[in-house]
């Protein structure tokens, strides 16, 4: 019965929603986000802030609704059967696509809207301080010399595997991997030195390099980063890996374009507040905004390099 | 430093902070003590506010949140013998028999004072040891995690109530309930048969709040049936409060016990307060002359279930102040307000923001005399909730499971999962089954698979875990636990005392 109602009154809403009218007033009530991951984690907040941010620009609230489970697709496969009128949105992330590459889940990126990438957070590779190994090249004799002897912490299937495998491959040597559940406990066991090296960002690992207890040994974006501007980029050392968390916001299939213009518009209004990119970049996140064209393409290119590898993450 | 302090202490005292401060406390109390509203829920309820305050302010709303609530899940577990959050899962033993034995009253004092004086112990362990034993947890690898479980295991043996057989087996059921779902290591699903509803596996929560909440309301309902006298608590009731405070502080050695254990396994990252009072019931019992008391409203228990889960919120920050390393999903929301603020949070935390440390300090310390003074205010207030007739509360208390087991992952599938948890629950009730060990089960199970799997991912050598110090200590913990055990039940048998179910 309540299935019923609530798919009248969906239908009702999606009805509703192609009529023309409704892209001129949109948002006129709240804007659910359902962010398909637990509180507190990098996700959530910096979808907090985006929310924050969606809800000054239009004077609607935009109530967070954390959906955990199965590496972020319970929510989204959630998301996927709201109604397609603008009043859900939701958030990926490249774990959408090492999930539904290892065969995790059915949904991928382009089964969804893609409106704007809002967050990115440039991945370090981090070394613990130890006596083999102090920056790339020594890390890459040290492992050349001991096949499977560095301990490398990642979420197994996830995109820290990923990244780790691209690194792996670019330096030509083997790791033997250790799962850990997200970045905080991979970098915890960093500093304990119960792994050799992890993959980790500012907002995590910054404070122990300030402090020496660990080393960034290189950064996987185009340019050096202004927070950390004494870490060379992988690229520089000879690598040309890109290796980011990047969070974009979607919205279901079916949404009418006004909609997802005007949200983009808004998102775009939101991300240049002063005060949601300080708060932005002090969560870790880079200051950009990619707009729908751009982030479609975007999400292309990260498409064919997650099948380039997916066979490492399956291993 | 004694200036930091005082820029802290100042921030603190501040007329605002305090009033937010009591709000804060008053929430986390309440929402600990709605079976099913977990001390989370509230504090990610005051995330968004805390954007808009001082980062210290902020802190602090969030401390009394956290301190209230660890303080709160005592109320429904002595009233109406549902552990209103997970840490207050071993409070039922005995609060609850206290509360029907006629003195509620005194129950509720007692749980109160003990966790008021765990916060404090908790707090100034916190100050005086928090760098060198965040260091050593901090050190702890998955060897040494794997080992404690072992050891957590052990406790099973405190909890099996009439049949150790059977309590066995709950703890077995409650292990192999843990692994449905995806597995913790490679996220690939276990145990599901396909259907979208078991995909998630199974919340702890929603295991606990089934268990423990669904299968005690329909045994009330059972009751009822059978025209019981529902008044439950006299109309004239004395708290003592002093007196009962005056009875905390004679068990010294059991309050400072317990309230170890929680500073300890509050420091763990990952363990936290839904372990500490198992653990602190546990060694309670086992210390006890009279272990045979245990469980039917004896004192001791209420103190060490009570100081052990309020001494995790100290413990928790451990971690977290001395490294930026959270200790709880709660530390974890923590940092996240500060760090929107803009302060990291790391090992240099101390050095660099002094103040905001101390002032943590002196918040955790205000937030639990605040704990304190609205407990013993309103105690009169949440004992009118004994005197509401049966076919009210029953119905009432549910739909808050309901909508806290809901609003946990806003995942419907949940809902089935609970009604048929709670069905099980009641189930395994009728037939004597304890419930403790099942829950603890749960609990342990995913942590000990993660840390086993982990370790061998590291180190493909068994014996790492002789070799390494601590985790050996651990592993021979658990050994001679279980000789104790068996020793003690064996004795217990010998005696005669026309017991004979007690080891089948």
């Amino acid at each position: 019965m309540l299935r019923k109602i609530a798919m009248a009154a969906g239908l009702m809403l999606a009805a509703a929603a192609v009529t023309p009218v409704m892209a001129q007033d949109y948002p006129n009530k709240p804007i659910e986000f359902i962010v398909p991951w637990g509180p507190g984690g990098g996700s959530d907040t910096l979808m907090r802030i985006v929310g924050l941010g969606l809800s000054e620009v239009t004077g609607q609230p935009v109530p967070i609704i954390n959906m955990p489970g199965v590496g972020g697709t319970v929510g989204l496969k959630e998301f996927a059967k709201r109604p397609a009128d603008g009043y859900t949105i939701s958030q990926i992330h490249e774990g959408l696509l090492t999930a539904n590459k290892t065969g995790i889940t059915d949904l991928d990126w382009d089964s969804f809207i893609p409106v704007a990438l809002v967050a990115s957070s440039p991945q370090y590779l981090t070394l613990s301080k130890n006596d083999n190994f102090k920056n790339l090249e020594e890390l890459k004799a040290y492992a050349k010399a001991n096949p499977g002897k560095v301990r490398a912490g990642v979420t197994l299937g996830g995109v820290p595997h990923l990244h780790m495998a691209m690194i792996e491959d670019a330096l030509g040597v083997q790791f033997s991997y250790v799962g850990f559940r997200d970045t905080g406990e991979r970098i915890r066991a960093l500093v304990g030195g119960n792994i050799d090296i992890a993959i980790g960002d500012v907002s995590s690992a910054s404070e122990f390099v300030k402090n020496g207890d660990l080393i960034f040994a290189g950064v996987g974006t185009e340019e050096r980063t202004a927070e950390e501007p004494d870490v060379p980029t992988m690229k520089e050392q000879g690598y040309d890996l890109q290796m980011a968390v990047t969070r974009g916001v979607v919205l279901p299939k079916g949404t009418p374009q006004p909609i997802v213009d005007k949200l983009a518009d808004d998102l775009k209004k939101a991300m240049s507040l002063d005060d949601i990119k300080t708060k932005m970049k002090n969560a870790g996140s880079a200051n950009v905004f990619i707009g729908e064209e751009d982030y479609k393409a975007y999400l292309e290119k990260l498409d064919a390099d997650v099948t380039k590898l997916v066979g490492k993450l399956q291993g | 430093m004694l200036d930091a302090f005082f820029q802290g202490a100042h921030q603190v005292f501040a007329f605002d902070t305090l009033i937010y401060m009591l709000i804060g406390s008053v929430a986390g109390i309440v929402a600990a003590a709605i079976p099913g509203f977990t001390v989370t829920m509230a504090i990610i309820l005051t995330l968004p506010l805390t954007f808009a305050m001082e980062p210290l302010q902020g802190i602090s709303v969030m401390l009394s949140v956290y301190v209230g609530g660890y303080t709160g899940g005592l109320i429904s577990a002595a009233l109406l013998g549902i552990p209103g959050t997970p840490s207050s899962v071993a409070t039922t033993f005995d609060a609850f028999p206290m509360a029907r034995n006629g003195e509620p009253g005194r129950a509720l004092s007692l749980g109160v004072w003990a966790s008021f004086f765990g916060t404090i112990i908790s707090t100034l362990v916190l100050i005086v040891a928090a760098p060198p034993l965040a260091v050593v947890a901090v050190r702890l690898g998955p060897w040494e995690y794997f080992s404690l479980i072992v050891f957590a295991l052990t406790i099973v043996a405190s909890l099996v109530g009439n049949s150790l057989i059977r309590g066995l087996i709950a703890g077995v059921i409650g292990l192999g309930l843990a692994t449905i779902g995806p597995d913790p290591m490679m996220g690939r699903p276990r145990l599901t048969f396909d259907m979208d509803l078991l995909a998630p596996g199974l919340p702890f929560l929603v295991v606990l709040i089934g268990i423990f909440a669904i299968s005690q309301l329909l045994d009330e309902v059972e009751i009822h049936g059978k025209k019981v006298n529902h008044a439950l608590i006299p109309k004239s009731i004395d708290f003592k409060t002093w007196e009962v405070m005056r009875e905390v502080l004679m068990r010294p050695v059991n309050l400072i016990r317990s309230s170890l254990v929680g500073v300890v396994i509050g420091a763990l990252p990952g363990a936290g307060g839904s372990i500490a009072n198992l653990l602190a019931y546990d060694q309670a019992k086992r210390s006890s002359k009279t272990p045979e008391k245990f469980g039917q409203g004896i004192a001791d228990g209420v103190v060490a279930s009570e100081a052990g889960n309020s001494a995790t919120a100290g413990g928790g920050l451990i971690p977290l102040i001395s490294l930026g390393i959270p200790g709880s999903a709660v530390d974890a929301i923590l940092m996240a307000s500060l760090m929107v603020h803009g302060i990291s949070v790391g090992p240099r935390l101390i050095l660099d923001h002094a103040d905001l440390v101390y002032g943590m300090f002196i918040a955790l310390t205000v937030a639990s005399f605040m704990m304190l003074v609205v407990c013993v205010a309103s105690m009169r207030l949440f004992l009118r909730v004994t005197d509401i007739p049966k076919q009210f509360i029953v119905p009432t208390v549910m739909i808050c499971c309901v909508i806290g087991a809901f609003a946990l992952n806003n995942r419907m599938g949940d809902l089935y999962l609970l009604g048929a948890i709670g069905l099980v629950g009641y189930i395994l009730k009728c037939l004597d089954y304890p419930l403790a060990p099942l829950v603890l089960g749960v609990i342990l199970g995913p942590i000990a698979e993660t840390n086993l799997r982990r370790a061998l991912m590291s180190d493909g050598d068994w014996t790492v875990f002789f070799t390494r110090p601590i985790s050996a200590l651990f592993l021979a913990a658990a050994v001679l636990s279980v000789i104790l055990s068996i020793r003690s039940i064996w004795k217990a048998h010998k005696k005669g005392n026309g017991n004979k179910d007690a080891l089948v």
